[in-house]
């Protein structure tokens, strides 16, 4: 059987609404958080899960982390039920909340490591091998006797990182790890991860609404929307789904040069230069590039696929999120 | 174990930190005690009470110097309860009301005693009428120190049941101004329980509020003579057991129903 293996889960709240005109209680709304999802994980994937905000991502996660009961379904990861036995599951998994802190912010991180040690019940020879080599792959060397609170965001999202992995878990729930992160400190944490999982073999499930982190690190994805799986599969088959546009950026010798095009191509002024939006299934790119040319002589020109953010915005826009 | 001793030593160290909260501590709580002395004095002056005013002033000074101990919670812990950062917690193979237990107890703990051992040094070199005065005997002052620990544990339990409903409420100011005024006054800390009509004594003395401090205090200053001691470390002693197992199970039941908001 699979690593993770969940089957039919679902979840919903009661949340009061605000109370309407006229009525004297506050009348009480269910949201399904989660509705009938089903998936298989294997041991030592790497798999990204996105979604637009609300559509249930974070509530998986909390299931399959032992913090929330589901209504209904099964959930199994590493052949335990998460939500029996919390003291006991927990002992092999590792959470990041991306936005919330689990070191201690007035000591240094160092104590803060030690605290995980004692309640993980890690031997100290493990611990302290374990922790010179997650400091070296996250380069925490001279941080570790700073207290939190002296660290900038990028650091301190590497000391959360680390502290949640001291007990070597066997899955790691990452929770939007990379928000607010400058890209220098978003790389290191993409490398780290990919060796974590490489070496370790560390399931990891990576929530986030970066799609760079996705196409960086995940071969595979799940696409949740409104408490559903929409998608689940690659990532290069999901984006060939829906990349069906290309921009041209395009610049004759002569200004005021206009090519006559069909109506399926876009036209915009750029500067002294045009930006049309083609899509190849409708207008073939040797036949667009014969009309431009026809146009008169081009001094430059680049062609670009989609912003992968504009194309998961229009794949969640047609899936009705 | 050792989860609950290291967060335990984590959380006094921390508390060891804050050298400008203690000293800010220790001469508001001076001053408090040398107003509200200088209050009943007048009092006394005006007309004498039942109560001997070394009594007071004793009674005041050991409320003022264990002050941190009743009323001040722990913050960050509570800032995690409101937030949401408890749903780490909620990932720990440990049992979530040891915890946090330990935790509290170790920021009241050492909470109280950096500023107490300064004040109580201060208010023992003020003269007499003023000052603190010692205790009524060697055994009174061990039996008021055993008491003290068991009122520490039984603030400790109330604290996290305060919590468990702030889990609740998402909200601790609401209740928890009320709390801490029936704290102030059903502990001692605004009027000794001592000057209160003797028709009052046997309920007041009864409640857990009672047990914190006032029972160390009269049991330092011989208002509870040696053969009742036993009786006042078992009503505290059962208070705070009571007020433990109301504790986890409250603790229990949020765990069951438990929803961590937001992203």
């Amino acid at each position: 059987m699979s690593y993770i293996h969940v089957e039919h889960l679902s979840k919903s709240f009661q949340i009061r609404k605000k109370r309407e005109q006229g009525k004297l209680l506050r009348e009480k709304q269910t949201i399904r958080a989660l509705e009938d999802v089903s998936f298989e994980i294997e041991q030592g994937e790497l798999i990204g899960y996105i979604g637009p905000n609300g559509a249930g991502k974070s509530t998986t996660v909390k299931i399959l982390s032992g913090i929330l009961t589901p209504d209904g379904g099964e959930a199994l990861v590493g052949g335990r039920i998460p939500w029996r036995n919390r003291k006991e599951y927990v002992q092999h998994i590792g959470v990041v909340f991306g936005q919330r802190m689990q070191l201690w912010w007035d000591v240094p991180i160092l104590e803060s490591y030690s605290l995980l040690r004692d309640i993980y019940r890690v031997p100290e020879t493990a611990y302290q091998k374990r922790l010179g080599e997650l400091t070296e792959a996250l380069n925490l060397g001279e941080l570790l006797r700073t207290p939190l609170r002296q660290l900038s965001l990028g650091q301190r999202m590497r000391a959360e990182l680390c502290g949640s992995l001291l007990h070597q878990p066997e899955i790691l729930f990452l929770d939007e790890p990379t928000i607010g992160l400058d890209a220098v400190s978003k790389l290191a944490l993409r490398d780290f991860l990919r060796w974590e999982n490489r070496e370790h073999r560390t399931t990891i499930l990576l929530t986030t609404h970066d799609m760079e982190d996705i196409a960086a690190l995940c071969a595979r994805v799940m696409v949740l929307g409104h408490g559903r799986k929409l998608y689940d599969g690659s990532l290069q088959e999901l984006l060939h789904r829906y990349d069906r546009t290309r921009t041209v950026d395009i610049r004759y010798d002569a200004d005021g040069i206009l090519p006559t095009l069909p109506d399926s191509v876009a036209v915009q002024r750029e500067g002294d230069g045009l930006r049309l939006t083609y899509q190849p299934e409708k207008l073939a790119t040797a036949e667009l590039l014969a009309l431009l040319q026809q146009a008169g002589p081009i001094r430059e020109m680049t062609v670009q696929p989609q912003n992968i953010d504009h194309l998961i915005a229009d794949m969640y826009r047609e899936m009705g999120l | 174990m050792k989860a609950y001793l290291s967060v335990f030593r984590m959380r006094l160290r921390m508390e060891t930190q804050y050298r400008g909260a203690v000293l800010g501590g220790v001469v508001c709580q001076i001053f408090f005690g040398l107003i509200l002395i200088a209050v009943y004095r007048a009092l006394y002056a005006g007309k004498p009470q039942s109560l001997p005013l070394a009594h007071v002033t004793t009674y005041v000074w050991l409320q003022q110097a264990f002050f941190r101990m009743l009323l001040s919670s722990d913050a960050e812990l509570m800032d995690k309860v409101r937030t949401g950062g408890i749903a780490y917690d909620l990932c720990r193979p440990v049992h979530l009301y040891g915890f946090y237990y330990a935790r509290i107890l170790a920021q009241k703990l050492m909470g109280s005693l950096l500023r107490a051992l300064p004040m109580l040094v201060f208010a023992a070199l003020l003269p007499e009428g003023w000052g603190i005065a010692l205790p009524a005997s060697v055994p009174a002052l061990a039996l008021s120190l055993a008491a003290l620990l068991l009122g520490l544990c039984c603030v400790c339990a109330m604290e996290n049941i305060t919590m468990a409903f702030t889990m609740r409420t998402l909200d601790p100011r609401g209740f928890q101004a009320m709390l801490n005024l029936l704290m102030m006054i059903l502990s001692g800390s605004l009027l000794p329980l001592t000057l209160y009509p003797d028709s009052w004594q046997w309920v007041i003395t009864l409640l857990p509020y009672a047990q914190m401090l006032d029972a160390p205090i009269r049991l330092y200053t011989g208002e509870y003579a040696l053969p009742q001691a036993p009786g006042v470390l078992l009503l505290q002693g059962g208070w705070t057991a009571v007020l433990i197992l109301t504790g986890m199970m409250l603790w229990k039941r949020n765990q069951r129903r438990l929803i961590i908001q937001g992203g």
